[in-house]
Order: C-alpha cells, then sequence, then structure tokens
C-alpha cells in the first residue's frame, strides 16, 4: 500500500492488520506517537488523519494502517513544517508538559480541535481533550495552552 | 585542599530513615538565605526539554531502536495460587521468526518479588512464567499466546480478611503477615491520654489498592555485546538499576551501562531493574542480539507495583479545647506477594503535638501483585484516615476544622525530640484559607464557633436541594530533605557553554531544568549557556534514586558546589589572563568583569578561547544533613465539592493547597508538581480502586479504560502555591523535596468536604457513587437535617 505521511508518500509491503502506530513507530521509525495501552483508552498513540477536506484525530494503535491508504496522516514530527506549530510554543510557554510521553497526542488532538473550532471555549477544550490521558497531571495547563494557541493563530489570520 | 574526612549522618527516604558514612566536602558554599539576591534560582526558566517533548524528537527508552533488535513479550500466569506443571513451548518455538524463548532455567540468579524469576510457585494472577522473543513485537504476541502453561491451582488468598484467617492458604513461606508484624512504634501513654480526654472519637477507614498506571510502561531494551551489557531502561534510578544487573548476571559493575535519557512516569514503580529489563538482558544473552521488552498495559495494571490497601482503625482524644491528649491507630496494610512494609503509621507521630501516641500495624501478604513505593508510600494512607478522624474531632468537639489543626501545630519533631531546620506550616495554614476564603476570623473555642458551624450546615440541609456543597481540609507532612551521596561536575566548553553532569534521572519533575538553574546561579552564567547531562551510568558521576523527592534537595547542593568550583577556577585564569587580582573579579551572565569596574570585561566565550583546550572542571559533591535535626515538607490544602444526593456522584469543584518546601528554585515548574500531586490524589479520593474477582484473584480492571485516572473533565479549578522562604538549615541551596507532599492531604480534603455536604461520615475511598448512595442509605434523613 502506499501510504503519506507528513507530506511524504512510503510504499509498504504491510502484513496482516498491522496498526498504523506499529507502522508508523516500526516502518517509519516515527516515534512521537507512543505506545501506551494498545486498545485506544488514553490517547498516547493519537495522530491526525485528514481525508476528503475533513481532519480528525485518531487512536493509531486501533487504527488498521491498510485503511489509512488515500488519506494523509500526520504525527507529531510533521506538524510544525515551518518551525514550531502555536500548539508546541504554547505548550512550552504554559508548561503543559511534565514528562512528555502523552504530549504529542495531547497536541495533535488540540490541533483536531482548533481546525474545527479555531476559538473553543473551556468546556470545548475539556470535551475534546478528555480522551487523552495525562497522570503527571498537566490538564490545567494544556487549558491554558490550547487557549494561547488559539489566540496566537486569531491573531496570525 | 584540606583533609577529608568521613562521618555518619542521617537520610530520610521515603519515610525510612537510613544511617550513611559519607564525606565531608572540600568546602561547603555559604548557603543562600532568603536575603540573597538570586538572579536565576527563583524564576520561571522555561522547561529545558519542553522542546523535545513537543516535538517528538524525545526518545523514551521504548522508543529505542537497534539493527537487529528482537521484540520480547512475557507470559503470565492465569491464576492467582499453584504450581506450574508443564510448560510446552514447541508450537511457539515452530512460529516463523520466534528467535527464543526464556524459561526458569534462564533465568538463575534473576530475583522477582525476593524470590525467583520464573518461579514455578505462582503467587498471583500475572505473575511472569516465561518469555519469548521474536523478530517482530506481533509474532511474538502470537508465541506467548502458543506458549502452554498447565498449572494445579491451590486455594488462594487475595483479600486482607480472607489472607489472616487461620486456615489460609500461606503467601509466604513464613505465613501471611510480616516477621516484624505488628509493628509497634510509641510514645507516651496513650491509655492515660484516653482517661485524661474530655471527648474520644474512634473510627475506622479503608484506602484501596491504587496503581500507578504510568503512561510509559515498564519496559528496557537490551544490548549483550561481548562481555558488555548496555540496557535502555524507564527507570527512576540509573544506577540501582545497574548494580541490579550486575549481581544477576554476574557481571562486574563496570560492565553494566544504563541510560535514561527520557521517561514517561515513575511514581516510585521504577526504581531499580524492572523485570523487562531483567528478560530483555537475558534474552539478549541468548540470542545475541539486541531484546526490547515493554510491557503490556494489562502486564503493567497488575505486576508493576501499586499502593498498599489498608484498614485503619484510628482513636483520637482531645480536651475540650482541641488539646489532643491521644492518637492512636492500629492496621493492616496490604502487600500483595513482597515489596516493602510502608505503612501508615508515621504520619501519626508525625503530624500534631501529642504526647501519647501509639500505633501498631501488621503487614498482611496476599495472592497480589506486590506493592511498591508509590507517591509518598504511607503518608498518603495514613493522612487519609487521620485527618479525616481529625475532622469527626472537630465536629465532636464543636470545633473549626482548621482551628482544630493549629491548636494542635507540633513546635519540634516529637517522635525524635530534635528540632525542625524550618517550619512555615502556620503560613501555609494562613495563606491557604486565606486564598480558599475559609473564614480566616479568629474564632472563639467553644460554644460560638459550634453554633456557627452547626447553624451552617443547617442552613444547607434546609435548602434540601440535590447538589450539595461542602468545604473540607488536610494538613499534611513529609521527610524531604534529600541528603548525600551525590556528585556532579561542571565543566566550562572553549565557546563559553556550561554544562552539569550528574548520574541522575528527570522524571518529567524538571530536574535537567532546575539543575542548570543552580549551575547558572552559583557560577554566574547566562542561564541560556547552560546544559545539564543525566542519566548514562559510565559517563556521569553517582546520584541516587529519584524518589523520596531527594533529587533537587541531594543533587542541587552537589551541583552547586561543583560551579562554584568551577567558577573559582575560571577566576584565577581570567586573574592571568586579564592582569587583575581574582579577588577583585566576578561574574555575572557569563562575563567576568572587575568590582570596580574600572578594566575591560571578558565574556566566558573569550576566556574559553584563550584557554583552548584547558579545562575549567568544578567537582561538588552533597554534604551531610544537620545532627539531630529534623527537615519536613508541610502543606495545608482545602476542598470544596458538590455531590449529586440522587446520583452519588462527587465533583471538585475548588482546591486550594498553601505548600512549605523552603526554596523554590523554579516556581512555575515546582507549581506543575503540586497540580499533577492534586491530581493524582483526586484519582486515588474519587476512581482509582484496583478491582479484584475474589473467586478468582483475576483483576477486573487491568486497562486504563476500567481503572479510572483523572481526565481534563474532572480537572477542578486548582490554586497551588508555595509560602516563600529558603531552609538555610537543611542545605546551602535552602531548597527541599516537593512533588510527593501534594498528593498527601487530597484525599483526606475531599472526603472531609463531603461528610461536610452530606452529614454524613464517610470512611472508605474511593468515594464512588456506590459508596456515597451507600452511606446516605445507612442514614436516610442525614442529607437533610443534621
Amino acid at each position: 500500500m502506499q501510504l503519506s505521511v507528513n507530506g511524504s508518500k512510503h510504499d509498504i509491503d504491510l502484513k496482516g492488520h498491522e496498526s498504523l502506530l506499529e507502522v508508523l513507530r516500526g516502518r517509519l521509525g516515527l516515534t512521537g506517537a507512543k505506545f501506551s495501552c494498545g486498545r485506544g483508552e488514553c490517547g498516547a498513540c493519537t495522530v491526525l488523519l485528514r481525508e476528503k477536506d475533513v481532519t480528525r484525530p485518531v487512536y493509531s494503535c486501533i487504527t488498521v494502517a491498510a485503511g489509512c491508504e488515500g488519506a494523509q496522516v500526520t504525527t507529531i514530527e510533521g506538524l510544525g513544517a515551518n518551525g514550531l506549530h502555536a500548539l508546541q510554543e504554547s505548550f512550552i510557554a504554559q508548561d503543559a508538559v511534565q514528562c512528555g510521553y502523552c504530549t504529542p497526542g495531547q497536541i495533535l488532538a488540540a490541533a483536531a480541535l482548533l481546525s474545527e473550532n479555531p476559538s473553543p471555549d473551556e468546556p470545548a477544550i475539556r470535551a475534546a481533550l478528555s480522551g487523552n490521558l495525562c497522570r503527571c497531571g498537566t490538564y490545567p495547563r494544556i487549558v491554558l495552552a490550547v487557549q494561547e494557541a488559539a489566540q496566537r493563530m486569531q491573531k496570525a489570520k | 585542599m584540606s583533609k577529608k574526612r568521613f562521618v555518619a549522618t542521617t537520610v530520610e527516604v521515603e519515610g525510612r530513615s537510613e544511617t550513611r558514612v559519607v564525606e565531608v566536602p572540600a568546602f561547603e558554599p555559604e548557603p543562600w538565605t532568603a536575603d540573597t539576591p538570586l538572579e536565576i534560582v527563583g524564576q520561571c526558566v522555561p522547561r529545558m526539554d519542553a522542546i523535545e517533548k513537543v516535538t517528538g524528537r524525545a526518545i523514551y527508552s521504548a522508543d529505542v531502536a537497534r539493527t537487529g533488535m528482537q521484540h520480547a513479550v512475557i507470559v503470565r500466569a492465569p491464576i492467582a495460587h499453584g504450581k506450574i506443571t508443564r510448560i510446552d513451548t514447541a508450537k511457539a518455538m515452530a512460529l516463523p521468526g520466534v528467535t527464543a524463548v526464556l524459561l526458569r532455567d534462564d533465568a538463575e540468579g534473576i530475583k522477582y518479588d525476593g524470590g525467583q524469576l520464573f518461579d514455578p510457585w505462582i503467587r498471583h494472577v500475572g505473575q511472569p512464567v516465561a518469555a519469548v522473543c521474536a523478530s517482530s513485537r506481533g509474532v511474538a504476541e502470537r508465541a506467548a499466546r502458543a506458549i502452554v502453561v498447565t498449572t494445579e491451582r491451590l486455594p488462594h488468598a487475595v483479600t486482607i480478611e480472607a489472607a489472616l484467617r487461620p486456615d489460609a492458604p500461606k503467601v509466604r513461606k513464613f505465613g501471611n503477615t510480616g516477621k516484624d508484624s505488628p509493628r509497634v512504634e510509641q510514645r507516651g501513654d496513650v491509655g492515660m491520654g484516653i482517661k485524661s480526654a474530655d471527648v474520644v472519637v474512634r473510627r475506622e477507614y479503608r484506602t484501596p489498592t491504587q496503581l500507578h498506571t504510568c503512561m510509559e510502561p515498564h519496559g528496557a531494551v537490551a544490548d549483550w555485546s561481548g562481555d558488555k551489557l548496555t540496557v535502555w531502561e524507564s527507570t527512576q534510578g540509573i544506577f540501582n538499576t545497574r548494580n541490579d544487573l550486575a549481581k544477576a548476571f554476574g557481571l562486574r559493575q563496570s560492565q553494566v551501562r544504563v541510560i535514561k535519557d527520557y521517561m514517561g512516569g515513575g511514581f516510585g514503580a521504577k526504581n531499580g531493574a524492572s523485570v523487562a529489563a531483567y528478560i530483555a538482558s537475558a534474552l539478549s544473552r541468548k540470542t545475541g542480539e539486541p531484546v526490547r521488552c515493554v510491557f503490556d498495559r494489562e502486564g503493567e495494571q497488575v505486576d508493576s507495583g501499586n499502593r498498599s490497601a489498608t484498614i485503619q482503625r484510628v482513636t483520637l482524644a482531645a480536651k475540650k479545647d482541641g488539646t489532643l491528649t491521644a492518637v492512636a491507630m492500629e492496621g493492616e496494610v496490604m502487600m500483595g506477594t513482597g515489596g516493602w512494609f510502608a505503612g501508615p503509621a508515621k504520619i501519626y507521630h508525625e503530624m500534631y503535638a501529642c504526647p501519647n501516641v501509639r500505633t501498631a500495624e501488621t503487614a498482611v501478604y496476599t495472592h497480589t501483585g506486590a506493592m511498591a513505593s508509590f507517591r509518598a508510600p504511607g503518608h498518603v494512607e495514613g493522612a487519609f484516615a487521620l485527618e479525616c478522624a481529625m475532622d469527626v474531632l472537630a465536629r465532636e468537639l464543636g470545633l473549626d476544622p482548621l482551628q482544630l489543626r493549629r491548636k494542635n501545630f507540633a513546635k519540634k519533631d516529637q517522635e525524635k525530640n530534635r528540632p525542625y531546620s524550618d517550619k512555615q506550616l502556620e503560613a501555609c495554614y494562613e495563606q491557604g484559607a486565606q486564598r480558599f476564603g475559609w473564614n480566616t476570623k479568629p474564632r472563639q473555642i467553644g460554644s460560638e464557633a459550634a453554633a456557627e458551624h452547626v447553624d451552617r450546615r443547617a442552613q444547607r440541609a434546609a435548602e434540601n436541594a440535590r447538589f450539595r456543597r461542602g468545604r473540607g481540609m488536610a494538613s499534611l507532612c513529609w521527610g524531604a530533605g534529600g541528603g548525600p551521596p551525590a556528585y556532579a561536575s561542571v565543566r566550562l566548553n572553549p565557546d563559553g557553554t556550561v554544562e552539569v553532569l550528574t548520574g541522575t534521572q528527570d522524571l518529567g519533575t524538571g530536574a535537567r531544568t532546575v539543575l542548570a538553574q543552580i549551575a547558572a546561579e552559583a557560577i554566574g552564567a547566562n542561564i541560556a549557556a547552560v546544559r545539564t547531562v543525566l542519566g548514562d551510568t559510565e559517563t556521569l558521576p553517582y546520584t541516587g534514586n529519584s524518589w523520596g523527592s531527594m533529587t533537587t534537595a541531594s543533587v542541587g547542593p552537589a551541583v552547586r558546589m561543583a560551579a562554584e568550583d568551577a567558577k573559582t577556577k575560571l577566576l584565577d585564569a581570567a586573574s592571568a589572563i586579564m592582569g587583575v587580582p581574582a579577588s577583585e573579579l566576578d561574574c555575572r551572565n557569563s562575563v567576568i568583569s572587575a568590582r570596580n569596574g574600572k578594566t575591560s570585561e571578558m565574556t566566558f566565550a573569550m576566556i574559553g578561547e584563550e584557554l583552548g583546550n584547558v579545562m575549567i572542571l568544578g567537582a561538588g559533591s552533597r554534604g551531610p544533613n544537620p545532627d539531630d535535626t529534623a527537615i519536613f515538607a508541610f502543606g495545608a490544602q482545602f476542598a470544596e465539592v458538590e455531590v449529586d444526593i440522587e446520583t452519588g456522584l462527587v465533583r471538585v469543584l475548588r482546591f486550594v493547597a498553601a505548600h512549605d518546601s523552603g526554596r523554590i528554585i523554579n516556581p512555575r515548574l515546582a507549581e506543575s508538581q503540586l497540580e499533577g500531586g492534586i491530581l493524582q490524589g483526586l484519582g486515588y479520593a474519587l476512581f482509582e480502586e484496583r478491582s479484584l474477582d475474589e473467586a478468582t484473584g483475576v483483576p477486573l480492571n487491568a486497562s486504563m479504560h476500567d481503572y479510572k485516572i483523572p481526565t481534563l473533565s474532572d480537572l477542578p479549578r486548582i490554586e497551588a502555591f508555595f509560602v516563600p522562604g529558603a531552609d538555610t538549615v537543611a542545605n546551602h541551596t535552602g531548597a527541599k523535596g516537593l512533588a510527593e507532599p501534594p498528593i498527601i492531604g487530597v484525599a483526606p480534603a475531599i472526603c472531609n468536604a463531603v461528610c461536610d455536604a452530606l452529614g454524613v461520615d464517610v470512611s472508605e475511598i474511593p468515594l464512588t457513587p456506590w459508596r456515597i448512595l451507600s452511606a446516605l442509605r445507612a442514614r436516610p434523613n442525614a442529607a437533610r437535617s443534621d
């Protein structure tokens, strides 16, 4: 199959039902998406999938790679193609990071939210990101970081 | 250099006091007092490794990939107690891509729960019985499923009650209670204290088994090449891990290199070589290839440690004015199959002034996974029962809960009869109450306060609303002095950059940033030019585990001394180059200038260029702790909750936490730690509870869906802060530990708020809807009238 990741096309000889996470980490060396629960419960493996002009966050650990043909996958490595994305900057500025293991998933889930809703209120942020767990407890700062990024992106327009 | 000498010093680690012989450093810098003007320490310097983390460039142990790497999967026991009679690996070995199977005979000398890895005696569901490795994780998983383990089942005991029955099956060879149980600690005479009291309250409290649930499971990559073993391990202690591996495999410590760059959480569960590291190493030895072994989530939840469940029967006795006359606790602590006896008792002896205190705690072994340190082990469990009982006592006495705690303020460490290095708990009470709006006006002890308290409750009850609000608080303390041994080097590169080299770990706490700030301050460098290198046993000087809130207070002083040492050498070199006496030179912002300002300045880079490869290298070590001094962190925490009495759902609306941890090196990162501890405590109070099927011993919620940790939807408004200070007696940086304290008071503060909301005593966490509704049913009128 051909898989489009971060703007590059990869020809991949898939074996069986390999998950998108296995392909990204094992075959493409993109380790920003993390393994944590392996069954779509924690969000550490979140990546963006763009199909038919709709961008949505998916749990790559339970997404079958073969089903991603024709879609564009964005991982954390491809988010800030020209320097840092506003969300990456705001996550640093607000210190919305401790161990950092859930961070790529948090940022990508937030990016999907902002592409749908450029100025989300706090309940919208809570709802959109409540499927991304953080055991260090950076939640208060994640809310602030998403709000800050939304403002930066609005100003930049 | 003065003659070195070695002295004994006391260090508190996770509530345990240890005496060590340590070397007195060649010099000790003057303490940074509260008045010392500091420019970089105390600033909110952005987390230095945040950019690696937000871009996905940070490489965690499980991200490490080596050429030819094999993937290992662990086969786990399906039963709680029994014997393995046969393991058939033929089908697994026949699968294409399978390279090796690891069984009991391949694991000689490898520890597991104080016993032997792959022991045929099964003592809990999920105990490792074998491992297999293959060219891919997928093949290894299929092979693991193809291994047929035949077992002979024996009766099991998976609860404290079951394990204590006279006919209970044995979990340990010596029985089901610890050899040192009951562990009794006492001062004064509790019986006399109760006799002399006006009020006595007795309650039983229960706390659950809490699972660490690190986002990154335990995992390691091992590469056994020739006579050298290199292991990338997700660990809180690289040197502990190295020593464990060397011992298990009969290697010299110099043959083992352990590397930990980034890790996805530890919280106490990753304090030495993990089962994953042992298995990866053994398989790498067997196959000659690098091997990665990462726990799956189920393995992580059943076999990577847990916080002990406890039962605590508490007695508090007091005079009418609130003065405590006796504090007593008897209880049981669930160990699982092993671990160490943390126990809830210590905080009963430490928290309040009281002449008569007695605790007796029994370690109970069960056919469940072994306990491990979990963020403030023992104190979290103990604080729940003690602080809830303090609120019961306050209600009985008609006193404000905060007033009762202030009344029993301990002016010294009564357990060991020694002074505190510093104690700002009163400031925590004051500032926390003020931020929370806890009514800080001084109250009359006695009838007026009682009347007011009852009035408030009656008024609320009269509203008869579905949603009831309540407020609660709790005090906390934690031995957080850190201590030796810890070593660091600081070097100046020819381009003027400064590197801090120390074999510690950054768990996500911010050690990289905080240590760089201390070095920058001490040597007078621009923070942007300073970098911390850590996490490698082969190249870096020793420091201990990152546990017990120890890193900043242990490694920080060593780093400061190394930077001061480097600064002395740098100024000597600059003196020779600039022709100005070193005593007239000083460093600031990476520039060296004369104090009188008359000569020209030189930057670190200019000096470095002049020196070329002549090194400026400073060495530092952590000196002994002060004799006969108690070094503690303190805090006061306040919660406001809303309870839906129809569904039993509890929501925490607001949480205020005021903490004393001496000097704060980086307020933003430190407050981040407070928030994280509070959220873990919120999970412990409301949702988190390992649940087992008693009939089979099988865990029922070994996943992140079924084992509930807090999500963003559960987030209350949190105001967490530190009261200003610098503990110059503790060490010369003035900093104490701060990562564990914030979890300690959370569950009791929340539970006390729920009791306040409902007018019902709730004495078991987590406060699930079922427990809330049961408590209301037990006293159906409670939520309507007091």
